[in-house]
């Protein structure tokens, strides 16, 4: 019995070695195929349809295209270049938009490209299942549309096939930057009319852009297919397969094992990046400085932070440098602002906020306040990273030099999102990137509506200045906007006190040794062009 | 016998009942709702309203329970709030790597489990005994997740043997199975041994090797049916271990289960799929330890005649 025991053993593990070698043989002879890109994203997307996500942008990005892009120059400022339309003329009040529309072009099940589907597009976008409508709220008509009170949106005027006029409620001179965001890819009216199940269902997700989605495995992968059809220049990738990989380390390893042409390195560990991929793969590390801004908010409806005075000692006890430098290895810079470097409009000369525990401290004294008598919520969403995890301890502890009592609490994800939107959440440590490349989009997004500052937890109290930024968007001089800009940002970082500045974090990705070269999103996101990948 | 499983099917129908209630209290009182999640930071109030009156979540408790169990009498579990498809769907793509997952893992557990604590049984205090012993040692010590990412490194990553992460065909299955399994291999080993080591120190066992029957047969016909019944218990109660040691290996290796559906629609407040998830994966654990019971009055007539 125990000879045959020990066979019965033998041949188990005979077995199991002889499959996992024919793996082994079988994983290896499905490499090396090339042009085929393959890359991991943590979760899995929701939907291709961008009126129904506002953050599965990858496969939106290369199925659809839209009016204009935005193209990163050599210096890494960035330009906005035609797409779908080929030129356009502003009315003299700044209100009127007459675009001429790329001919010839069509969606990827033959459908033509015409002047029907942008205004589709929009219909689309503000229809009352949106999620994602406020993009589109300028153009006159949308709220009545929204509504249901009207067919149509007045705003939008269709001249035949190639031409098609747009008017706003109100002048807004980033109106052009955001019409490059993913939520304006261009949709073909035709077959979303007639589909049931559009952004789920495979053939009837089409686009005019340089990818078609050939398959879509739940958790499991996408595999987006060059569109030869495409009216532009072919991309290099002829295959990109989006693995969904949820765990960083198994992407890590995936990398270093072959299976991976591109790693983002935001899912990674700090320590992992400057251990591993600074050394090891230095020569293959991208990166991108991120057109996005890390900031410690501030509850103004809180009962001590109601004071600016502790605002004021809050700014002036975080150590952004140390925290840049000891987390994230100084691969960033500090911002002193709310529009982070690289956005039009950037200040770079704005008032710079000092590291002073010692001024802090005698501040809080000179208004009464004693040690360990300010103390509040400092929330954290759960699914944060081990990086930003630090972030807020460390914050914790510098805050604690000065007396100040900043109470770590965790939130899921959910409920992170709803008390904030609840504009009850004491404290916070967030990031917001850019949708677009336009001061607008951060400015009004936080301040510019005093519905935005409760949605954001900071309830600023200003309304004069909330006003202000919501009329700066309307001026059409440039210059002038700016400016306007940048005193409103002097008047509420520096003046007022309402939030902490922290940083921009440069943001890298690894490549293969089969990729020529990658080209990361313009403000640093992490889905990215497939067409801006080159294969060897 | 055919009147106690027709007694445990009513039981299992009212622990489906409760547990549906409670998920659905249990999903309505903590923080964080589904449409805010799914909004991300693009919100408005209107939409927010909007999405609530059309996702029912407006309507009073009762009503909104009393509409999903009429539902679910009819087979429709709804639609994933996030994945925006059927829930019947999604699960049933997942379920089949799910068991997959669960049957590579319990034969790992129970096969090599049971082999190796008979081996150490018979092998009392030898090397073998030890050697076993020690290895189930580390299998129970060891965390689901950790076993994961060292096979990971070390088959996966240094040995090239096996893909890291996925599952192309039945072999993204052994990495896998092997962690989830490792832990219930070493419970089932050493309770095997121990019970075995008892049995074996029976008087009929002495009985039966005086009959003159060979130690083999003393072994299965005798030790072993005896000595199995805490250890079948033990791999009734696994069933439901290995579903939720699944979670942690689906999302490691990142196969598409029914446990990672369940920790994504739990992130997301994706009220219609967890629902979906946590009923289907009850049923299952209903389901195993009712073919446990069955086996136990095959294996004990104690149990059959009712004694």
């Amino acid at each position: 019995m125990t000879k045959r025991m020990r066979t019965a053993n033998l041949l188990l593990a005979c077995a199991l070695t002889v499959g996992t070698l024919g793996v082994g043989m079988s994983a290896a002879a499905e490499e090396g195929s090339d042009k085929v890109l393959d890359f991991a994203m943590n979760d899995d997307l929701s939907t291709m349809d961008v009126m129904n996500t506002t953050a599965d942008y990858m496969v939106p990005m290369n199925v659809f295209d839209r009016l204009f892009e935005i193209k990163v120059l050599e210096d890494g400022s960035t330009e906005i270049v035609n797409s779908l339309c080929t030129d356009y003329t502003v009315s003299e009040d700044g209100l009127t938009y007459t675009f001429t529309l790329r001919e010839g072009v069509t969606f990827s099940n033959g459908e033509a490209f015409t002047a029907e589907d942008v205004e589709y597009t929009f219909m689309h976008l503000l229809s009352p299942e949106s999620i994602n409508a406020d993009i589109a709220l300028r153009v006159a008509g949308a709220e009545a549309y929204m509504a249901g009170e009207a067919d149509t949106v007045s705003g939008i005027t269709v001249d035949g096939d190639s031409q098609i006029t747009i008017t706003l409620t109100a002048p807004h001179a980033g109106f052009i930057a955001e019409l490059t965001a993913p939520a304006m890819s261009i949709i073909d009216k035709t077959t979303v009319e007639a589909a049931e199940n559009f952004g789920i269902d495979l053939e009837e997700t089409v686009g005019t852009g340089p990818y078609v989605v050939t398959e879509w495995v739940n958790n499991d992968h996408v595999t987006l297919t060059r569109n030869e059809n495409y009216w532009g220049e072919l991309p290099s990738v002829e295959t990109a397969i989006m693995h969904i990989i949820p765990d960083a380390s198994t992407q890590n390893l995936m990398f270093q094992n072959g299976e991976l042409d591109i790693l983002d390195l935001d899912y990674q560990d700090a320590s992992i990046v400057a251990s591993t991929y600074q050394t090891q793969y230095a020569e293959q590390l991208v990166s991108r400085s991120r057109l996005a801004l890390t900031y410690m908010s501030m509850n103004a409806n809180d009962e001590f932070m109601s004071d600016p005075v502790v605002r004021q000692a809050i700014q002036m006890s975080i150590d952004r440098q140390a925290i840049l430098d000891s987390v994230f290895n100084g691969n960033g810079h500090l911002e002193n602002g709310i529009i982070p470097a690289g956005v039009i409009g950037h200040n770079d000369n704005g008032t710079e906020i000092t590291y002073d525990p010692e001024a802090a401290k005698q501040l809080l004294a000179d208004a009464g306040y004693k040690d360990g008598d300010i103390t509040f919520e400092l929330a954290m969403d759960s699914s944060s990273s081990s990086n930003t995890q630090m972030v807020y301890q460390i914050v914790q502890q510098q805050l604690a030099a000065v007396g100040i009592t900043a109470e770590i609490k965790t939130y899921d994800q959910s409920s992170w999102l709803d008390t904030r939107k609840s504009g009850e959440m004491d404290s916070f440590i967030g990031t917001w990137t850019m949708d677009y490349n336009d001061p607008a989009n951060i400015m009004d997004t936080f301040f510019g509506s005093v519905e935005n500052t409760v949605l954001r937890s900071d309830n600023y109290k200003d309304t004069e200045i909330i006003e202000r930024v919501a009329a700066a968007s309307a001026i059409v001089d440039d210059e002038e906007r700016y400016a306007e800009y940048q005193a409103l940002e002097e008047k509420i970082i520096h003046e007022d006190f309402s939030w902490v500045p922290l940083y921009a974090l440069n943001h890298f990705y690894a490549i293969s040794e089969d990729v020529e070269s990658y080209s990361p999103h313009w403000a640093g996101y992490s889905d990215f062009y497939i067409k801006d990948v080159v294969m060897k | 016998m055919l009147k106690s499983i027709g007694k445990r099917v009513l039981q299992t129908l009212v622990v489906l009942f409760c547990v549906s209630l409670l998920i659905f209290i249990l999903l309505r009182i903590i923080p964080g709702d589904a449409i805010t999640t799914m909004m991300g930071e693009h919100a408005n109030a209107e939409t927010i309203e909007r999405l609530t009156k059309e996702m029912n979540l407006d309507k009073p408790f009762y009503v909104q329970f009393a509409s999903y169990l009429r539902d679910i009498c009819t087979g429709n579990f709804g639609s994933s709030y996030t994945l925006n498809k059927p829930v019947t769907e999604l699960i049933s793509a997942a379920f089949p790597n799910t068991v997959m997952l669960a049957v590579f893992a319990a034969l790992i557990a129970w096969v090599i489990g049971m082999v190796c604590g008979i081996i150490a049984a018979v092998r009392k205090d030898g090397i073998l005994d030890r050697l076993f012993m020690g290895f189930s040692l580390l299998g129970v010590s060891i965390p689901v997740f950790m076993v994961a990412m060292l096979l990971q490194y070390l088959v996966g990553y240094r040995l090239h043997w096996v893909d890291i992460s996925g599952v192309k065909n039945w072999t993204g299955f052994i990495l896998p199975a092997i962690a989830l399994g490792w832990n219930s291999a070493g419970s089932i080993a050493r309770l095997t041994r121990s019970t075995l080591v008892e049995v074996l120190q029976e008087d009929y066992i002495d009985t039966a090797k005086a009959k003159g029957l060979g130690q083999g047969a003393v072994l299965l016909l005798h030790a072993l049916r005896n000595a199995m019944l805490p250890v079948i218990t033990m791999m009734a109660l696994q069933i439901s271990s290995l579903l939720s040691g699944a979670v942690i290996t689906e999302t490691i290796f990142s196969i598409n289960g029914v446990g990672r559906l369940a920790v994504d629609a739990i992130t997301s407040r994706d009220i219609p799929l967890l629902q979906g998830t946590v009923l289907f994966t009850t049923v299952i654990v209903i389901v195993g330890n009712l073919i446990a019971d069955c086996l136990y009055t095959v294996l004990d007539p104690r149990i059959r005649k009712g004694a």
